[in-house]
């Protein structure tokens, strides 16, 4: 049988739903285009428009912030967790890492529901020990970083047990001998982190970082269910995130074309991204003694 | 690199698993536990106990009340049997498929080969969601609207378990071996079945695990595809529950129990394999 | 060896499935044939439909109805336009009055019920809300279903404790302009240290722009938000509710909205019909709590939808039959006295049936006549293509500042900035 036919069944399924879609969007970026109606070609005039759209802008920014607040401390804390969990002689390390994972195949619609009522500002669990410590309440859904926060728990909460047992795996490969050695030399624990675990753990984290941006940058399922079905994600678009903005335009406001436009600007925004990530997660070396 | 021998026979005091190592870990799991525990708390009491304060930390009596609630509410039977299909078949297919195509690009020597593999890792950077209005029209010049095969055919190319069991089969076989199987007289597809699956399918069970919980907790492109209620994912059911005039706090954490229920029923027997499956990903050394 | 079996029979139930689940398409899905005697009809959570269609299969037992409660009513009128651009319609669609006018706009789209014999109807519907379906060349694409009306509904059991009066007729009296009402809302707050009203937004804002005769567009189809008097009113007032601090800062529908409706935490909302069934649902313990009265500041409508049926609707007759016989003012009072919504028909507006109707979850409140009284008189205003669009850009300034966040002398202008980007005027 030919090589190809192995690769067919993928290649002919990514192509129908994935790449055809993907250069149509392209496409419909060009018009204007309501889809019970009207395509207008109007050239680049959508993204001229984007450019010049505060709203743009802002579902940019939040976006980032989100990524930012769910991906550093996820990556820190799986990094603190895995380095932890690879202790020979620690007990219940399975059932630790199993009930790591129990997020994970929790789903996001689940997670929006509970978290949002956790999170509440007058019934809200959290609120209320804030309050017996004396602060808040915080409005976690209708404030600028509360909603931020609020999402960025979500994902981190989801994500980081996975991330956790991918960087202990890459620990785990490391041979023991190595640590005891670099004991024996006199490396504290922090030295031992840094000069062994960090350089051995380098491609694991390029692609954690790699994924991360790719997720992050596609974050909606959350927005969408915590702000209850507003098109806008609260009174001044505060968690609204740029493919949420794309479902407005595209789904709310009947806007096919100017929703693509975004969908391309996000492609861009991803290569971009993911590239800059790549780069800068190669540079992690050891630095000298 | 040459004291990977001497390892376990010397014991330091700084070996010694410290307590702050437990109460670190143990918070980390209280962390993980406590949204479905309490999603639990919330699923057997009324609305108004949840909204509560001081809340109540234990369940109520109101399991069973609001499980029949769920139940009478939307098709939940239908929607889980709906959502194992679907999550079924995309995880065995998953795991079939992206066998398949990493054996081509792990031992097999074709024109284009190079670019066709980076043509699927560049697929992994592509959200494709994006393209979710082109992707529901050609579901719909398909004629595949408000079925479930739209959500099953599009979920079964996986970028990265093509990836995932290239680097795999990669490690798990050597040339070889293929070697002698082709001395012997066994065709490319024998081989395969005979040879490489068998050896990597550990790795294509949890590729086809991985597959089935996406899937299963997959909102967005259900959302889109699926209408009638008799073709619901139970993540849509979830969604039906929160009726957009009338929030019912209890019937819909109690719905989000029962949708998660199944998946830590399966968790329970395969999560040990699934843990050992992630952290023997393609990512050692 | 274990994985051997598992993975075996793996593939073995993936393959059956596949094969049941492509074999589906064919024969599974498209239980509504084209045969007249069913048809698929897609209606939004939350109004009931399902007790108007066990009405209509009663009186054709033979005609399946094959009824989707889509998800609300903007993600329905979401699913109608993906649908509409190419995916399997529904015969019949339900559509808020707000999302109507991005599809009158696009008629093609829709059957000219003209041509099923919706123009001997047409007569039977308030001008104003049969007008809402009719493009200008006076294509009928859509038959309105019921009309929201407004009133008050009001705690009594918490007005009392504040010491206010609760009779409806003497609260109707503490509050004949939104002044008044803001004032009464400020004494129930000082005595009681609670909210009075779930939100600003949509509890005086969205009241008072639909009492005038103009919104958002003038007659002739120009956009005149941001000169309307009755639009700048609104807005003033839903800011001077704010900052008179008696709003509970709940938006409508949302968990804490609920909650806080169930524990008494506000003890008035702005009440159209459709509403009253939600408080029903949502604070069953306060059966007999209630009362409604009337609004401040005159007659007025908050919603309403309509029916509508697809062009490429395979079964058009049979979703027609549907429309005649549950649209009639007949179907429409007998809807109104099984679920409440009220019927855009005036000429049931007097039959005693109606009239009489009295709902004891309200204390015995005449729902008939409260809500028909105010309709009657109301002139009608133009609903623009982006009259969604534009409220809810007034509506979020409003929220913002009730959340402490925007400053109410600039909110006015803001929202006017955000409009002008939303809508790309």
């Amino acid at each position: 049988m030919a090589p190809y036919a192995y690769i067919a069944p993928f290649f002919v399924i990514f192509a129908v739903f994935g790449l055809l879609p993907l250069l149509f969007t392209f496409y419909v970026a060009l018009y204007d285009w309501n889809p019970i109606g009207d395509h207008l070609f109007i050239g680049l005039d959508n993204f001229a428009r984007l450019l010049a759209d505060a709203r743009f802008w802002n579902a940019a920014r939040n976006t980032l912030s989100i990524w930012l607040l769910s991906t550093v401390p996820q990556l820190l804390g799986a990094l603190l967790l895995a380095h932890l969990l690879n202790h020979v002689r620690l007990r219940f390390a399975l059932l630790f890492r199993m009930s790591m994972l129990v997020p994970y195949i929790t789903s996001v619609a689940a997670t929006a529901i509970v978290f949002s009522q956790m999170f509440d500002r007058d019934y809200g669990l959290l609120n209320w020990l804030l309050g017996l410590a004396g602060i808040g309440p915080i409005d976690f859904i209708q404030s600028v970083w509360g909603s931020h926060v609020l999402i960025a728990v979500m994902v981190t909460w989801r994500w980081f047990g996975y991330t956790t047992l991918l960087y202990l795996a890459s620990l785990q490969a490391v041979p023991r001998g190595i640590y005891e050695a670099a004991a024996v030399d006199g490396a504290g624990n922090w030295r031992q982190f840094v000069h062994i675990s960090l350089p051995s753990l380098r491609p694991v984290i390029v692609f954690t970082v790699v994924t991360s941006t790719i997720y992050g940058l596609q974050i909606f399922t959350e927005p969408l269910l915590i702000s209850k079905g507003t098109q806008t994600c609260g009174p001044v678009r505060q968690c609204q995130t740029l493919t949420f903005f794309l479902y407005e335009q595209a789904f709310g406001q009947f806007r096919f074309g100017y929703g693509s436009a975004i969908g391309v600007a996000l492609f861009v925004m991803v290569v971009v991204l993911a590239g800059i990530n790549y780069f800068l997660s190669t540079r992690i070396r050891p630095e000298r003694p | 690199m040459t004291t990977t021998t001497t390892t376990t026979t010397r014991r330091r005091s700084g070996d010694r698993v410290r307590w702050w190592t437990y109460a670190l870990l143990i918070l980390a799991a209280f962390t993980c536990l406590f949204p479905l525990y309490w999603m639990f708390v919330v699923a057997t009491t009324d609305t108004a106990t949840a909204t509560r304060l001081p809340p109540e930390i234990l369940p109520g009596g109101n399991f069973f009340r609001l499980a029949g609630l769920v139940f009478s509410t939307v098709p939940f039977v239908q929607s889980i049997i709906n959502s194992l299909i679907v999550a079924g078949v995309i995880g065995a297919g998953q795991a079939v498929l992206c066998a398949l195509a990493g054996f081509a690009f792990a031992k097999l020597r074709f024109r284009g080969r190079d670019v066709l593999l980076l043509v699927v890792v560049l697929t992994m950077t592509v959200p494709t969601q994006l393209a979710i209005v082109p992707q529901y029209m050609i579901v719909s010049w398909l004629n595949w609207t408000d079925t479930l095969q739209a959500l099953i055919v599009p979920g079964l190319a996986n970028a990265f378990g093509i990836f995932w069991m290239r680097q795999h089969i990669s490690s798990a076989i050597s040339d070889e071996i293929l070697q002698a199987a082709r001395i012997d007289g066994a065709s490319t597809w024998q081989i395969f079945w005979r040879i490489v699956f068998p050896l990597v399918r550990p790795a294509a069970f949890v590729l086809g695990l991985l597959g089935f919980v996406t899937a299963w907790n997959d909102f967005l492109w259900p959302f889109v595809v699926l209408k009638s209620p008799e073709m619901y994912t139970v993540q849509i059911a979830i969604k039906a529950l929160q009726n957009s005039f009338n929030i019912d706090l209890g019937l819909a954490m109690s719905g989000s129990f029962l949708a998660t229920l199944p998946l830590l029923v399966l968790f329970a027997f395969v999560g040990r394999r699934m843990v050992a499956g992630i952290m023997d990903g393609a990512f050692k050394g | 060896m274990k994985f051997r079996n598992v993975s075996t029979v793996a593939v073995a139930v993936a393959a059956a499935l596949t094969m049941a689940a492509c074999s589906g398409t064919s024969g599974g899905t498209s239980s509504a044939g084209s045969d007249g005697k069913s048809f698929e009809f897609w209606s939004f959570t939350g109004i009931n439909q399902k007790q108007s269609v066990t009405q209509y299969q009663q009186k054709k037992p033979d005609v399946q109805v094959k009824l989707t409660e889509v998800g609300n009513a903007q993600e329905t009128a979401q699913a109608l336009t993906t649908a509409l651009a190419g995916g399997k319609v529904p015969d019949l669609v339900l559509i808020q009055g707000d999302d109507l006018p991005k599809f009158v706009q696009q008629p093609q789209n829709f059957v000219d019920l003209r041509t099923l014999g919706a123009d001997k109807m047409k007569g039977d519907y308030l001008d104003w809300v049969i007008s809402q379906a009719v493009t200008k060349d006076g294509t009928i694409i859509g038959i309105p279903t019921d009309v929201g009306g407004m009133a008050i509904a009001y705690r009594t059991d918490l007005f009392k404790a504040a010491g206010l009066p609760t009779d409806r007729e003497e609260v109707a009296k503490l509050w004949p302009t939104w002044d008044a009402f803001i004032e009464t809302g400020k004494k129930y707050t000082a005595a009681t240290d609670k909210a009075f009203i779930d939100n600003a937004a949509t509890g005086v804002f969205s009241q008072v722009v639909n009492q005038g005769s103009e919104k958002y567009y003038d007659p002739a189809g120009n956009a005149v938000y941001d000169r309307s008097p009755q639009v700048k009113l609104a807005f003033d007032l839903g800011i001077k509710a704010v900052t008179a601090g008696i709003t509970a800062k709940q938006s409508s529908f949302t968990d804490g909205w609920s909650a806080a409706m169930k524990k008494g935490d506000y003890a008035a909302v702005a009440a159209p019909s459709w509403m009253l069934g939600s408080i029903r649902d949502n604070a069953p313990d306060t059966k007999g709590k209630w009362d409604i009265a009337t609004i401040p500041g005159g007659a007025g409508n908050w919603g309403g939808s309509y029916l509508a049926i697809p062009a490429r609707a395979k079964n058009p007759k049979a979703a027609w039959d549907y429309i005649a016989t549950n649209l009639s003012p007949q179907g429409l009072l007998e809807h109104f006295l099984d679920a409440g919504s009220l019927p855009p028909t005036p000429s049931v507006y007097k039959d005693p049936k109606l009239t009489s109707v009295k709902d004891p979850f309200f204390s015995d409140a005449p729902i008939g006549t409260i809500y028909t009284d105010s309709l009657l008189g109301l002139k009608p205003f133009l609903i623009g293509p982006d009259s969604v669009a534009i409220g809810t850009e007034f509506l979020n300034a409003i929220t913002n500042v009730e959340q402490g966040k925007g400053d109410p002398a600039k909110a006015w202008d803001a929202a006017l900035a955000n409009i002008k980007t939303a809508i790309g005027g």
